[in-house]
């Protein structure tokens, strides 16, 4: 007797924190995401492929990213298209520090992000000075990067248009060269998981529903005391930073940088924008679930059809990215989240016996 | 000295004067209507009080600071706010965020925001609708939460912008009643509203403006009986209620 009670009442708070989860959507999400990055934590002990561990390294670092564009363009609704450019800040500092200085790309990607974050800085008190929206100031954005290839293709300094090598040496730990895969991967995930946790740390605090306001009307959050220059500012800004240690990360992965690599639209399609937006642009879990569809994709594709004619991977992939902003306008998390609020009503009105949504 | 003090404010629109020369003042806990037929210049009125836009002329005061020309979100950070003739709601957010968005204007902690999104929400009877998306409001229930929103931003003045154009009339009596209940709260209402039976009901002072210019000012009783706003604006109401 006494042995059940204590059972129960140590089961409990689990069972009770876990309910409080699956109630709440912004935790289920969650929740799903650290199942998904457990699930790619344990693809080594399957996969033991160079090149799929390759992919699910890139596909890490894709979620990493289009968590960084999520905040500007999913919740705080600022058409920042080319993002890359913070990548490319992040990559080129990162890569500029570790050959010229010898700085080690552990401390590099965090200036990186210190850089892109100033860059932010830059951007956004232009766009705010001059007042560019919505479809301006993703034309600004565009044109910048197009001035900014120029420019780096120019500068000798950064390896102009030969680029950059990452001048590899034998494995060591604080030059983050490894001899296999498995520790990029480690590095990656773990990136993912931070970047989940300042995104839900956003999303669920006074800044993320400044963000979210800003994004649904401009004008209504600025009655409502919201000071929208600043708060956008503080979007781009947060999203430069972070893109800015994700393009640190990934260049020591790819290991070169050359200006039409990384000031590309169509790079920035694939590594900013397609993940969050498959995923479903403004949630919580759209750019990783998005980045896991996303990246396999575009690589089976790569792989299915080389050696046919060339581009024609591009011409499905943009297909499959064109149907799905048709047919799932809020990516497969709105899906996701249809089907979660189904089952919901069904099991708080059967277990609970009261249904949380009201009269419809 | 009056809470809201408008002095002589004037919008020019390239050669069109939406509003010229325009006064009036509002005291503590006070509801007052500003009237006059469309294109008169209120909702302009409006926008400059509130910081949208920046009079070309004139003064704004507010508890005795000069506010003329300070952004929208300065502005109600010091106890002014607004609802919109256009309802904006943000529509992808829950009921309970949209009015969390407000409440966040007096903390930065999300339980006490939440605790006074909470009450408020309980005050304008929203509980129902609390966990649905704006977008999925009615009519009325949007008009509420326009209200809701800016009640929560703890304000000293809300300026309502023709909060019942367009309801049913039980529904306007609901909204009647709530604006009693705001001014009772202690807080100031300037009302712009084209329904006459509110603002006759519920206003102690009208301005009334047309082509910009204050024509009158007075209790409802005198407005009623003026010639010029007869002729301006009331007409039409009479013939109203003849039919």
């Amino acid at each position: 007797m006494t042995a059940e009670i204590s059972k129960k009442t140590s089961s409990g708070p689990v069972r009770n924190w876990f309910r409080g989860v699956l109630l709440d959507w912004d935790r289920t999400q969650m929740l799903i995401c650290f199942l998904l990055v457990g699930l790619l934590a344990l693809a080594p002990l399957f996969i033991h492929s160079t090149y799929y561990l390759g992919i699910l390294i890139l596909t890490a670092i894709y979620a990493f990213i289009g968590i960084s564009w999520n905040i500007v363009a999913g919740f705080t609704g600022q058409l920042l298209i080319a993002q890359i450019i913070f990548l490319a800040a992040g990559a080129y500092t990162t890569i500029v520090l570790y050959n010229n200085f010898l700085v080690s790309p552990w401390v590099g990607i965090l200036i990186a992000g210190l850089v892109a974050g100033l860059f932010g800085v830059v951007v956004a008190f232009i766009t705010l000075r001059y007042g560019l929206k919505v479809d301006y100031f993703a034309l600004f954005t565009i044109a910048l990067m197009v001035a900014l290839r120029t420019l780096f293709l120019k500068w000798k300094y950064v390896g102009g248009a030969v680029g950059m090598w990452f001048s590899l040496t034998d494995p060591a730990f604080d030059k983050m060269i490894f001899a296999n895969k498995e520790p990029y991967l480690y590095i990656a995930l773990g990136l993912v998981v931070i970047g989940l946790l300042v995104q839900y740390r956003i999303y669920r605090s006074k800044m993320g529903k400044y963000f979210l306001a800003i994004r649904e009307d401009e004008d209504a959050a600025a009655a409502l005391g919201v000071n929208t220059s600043l708060y956008k500012m503080l979007a781009v800004v947060i999203g430069a930073a972070m893109a800015g240690v994700g393009g640190g990360f990934y260049v020591m992965y790819v290991t070169f940088i050359e200006p039409p690599q990384v000031f590309n639209l169509g790079l920035n399609v694939e590594i900013v924008m397609a993940g969050p937006i498959i995923g479903g642009l403004g949630s919580i879990a759209g750019p990783l679930v998005g980045a896991l569809l996303n990246k396999p994709f575009a690589e089976i594709m790569r792989g299915a059809l080389t050696g046919g004619r060339s581009g024609s991977s591009l011409i499905v992939y943009g297909s499959f990215l064109v149907l799905t902003v048709m047919f799932m306008p809020r990516g497969v998390t709105g899906v996701l989240h249809v089907i979660y609020r189904w089952i919901i009503r069904r099991f708080t009105s059967e277990e609970l016996g009261e249904d949380q949504n009201g009269p419809a | 000295m009056a809470l809201l003090e408008v002095t002589g404010i004037t919008k020019r629109f390239g050669g069109l004067c939406a509003v010229n020369d325009l006064s009036l003042s509002l005291d503590k806990g006070q509801i007052l209507g500003l009237i006059g037929p469309n294109g008169a210049g209120k909702t302009t009125a409006f926008n400059m009080i509130s910081g949208f836009y920046k009079p070309d002329e004139g003064d704004i005061t507010f508890e005795g600071k000069i506010i003329t020309g300070l952004r929208p979100d300065i502005v109600c950070k010091l106890g002014l706010t607004r609802t919109f003739q256009v309802v904006k709601p943000f529509p992808q957010l829950s009921v309970r965020d949209n009015v969390m968005v407000g409440a966040y204007n007096r903390t930065n902690n999300r339980r006490e925001s939440r605790q006074k999104a909470e009450e408020i929400i309980e005050f304008l009877g929203m509980q129902d609708v609390a966990d649905m998306t704006a977008s999925s409001l009615s009519v009325a229930y949007r008009k509420r939460l326009e209200v809701a929103k800016a009640l929560a931003t703890d304000p000293k003045i809300i300026l309502l912008d023709e909060s019942m154009a367009g309801l049913r009339p039980i529904e306007t009596d609901h909204m009647i009643d709530l604006v009693r209940q705001i001014s009772k709260r202690g807080i100031a209402l300037l009302l712009v509203e084209h329904v006459m039976r509110v603002i006759m009901s519920l206003a102690e002072r009208i301005v009334v403006i047309h082509h910009g210019e204050k024509i009158a000012e007075g209790e409802p009783q005198e407005i009623c009986q003026d010639k010029a706003v007869i002729d301006a604006y009331l007409g039409e109401v009479e013939i109203d209620v003849k039919g």
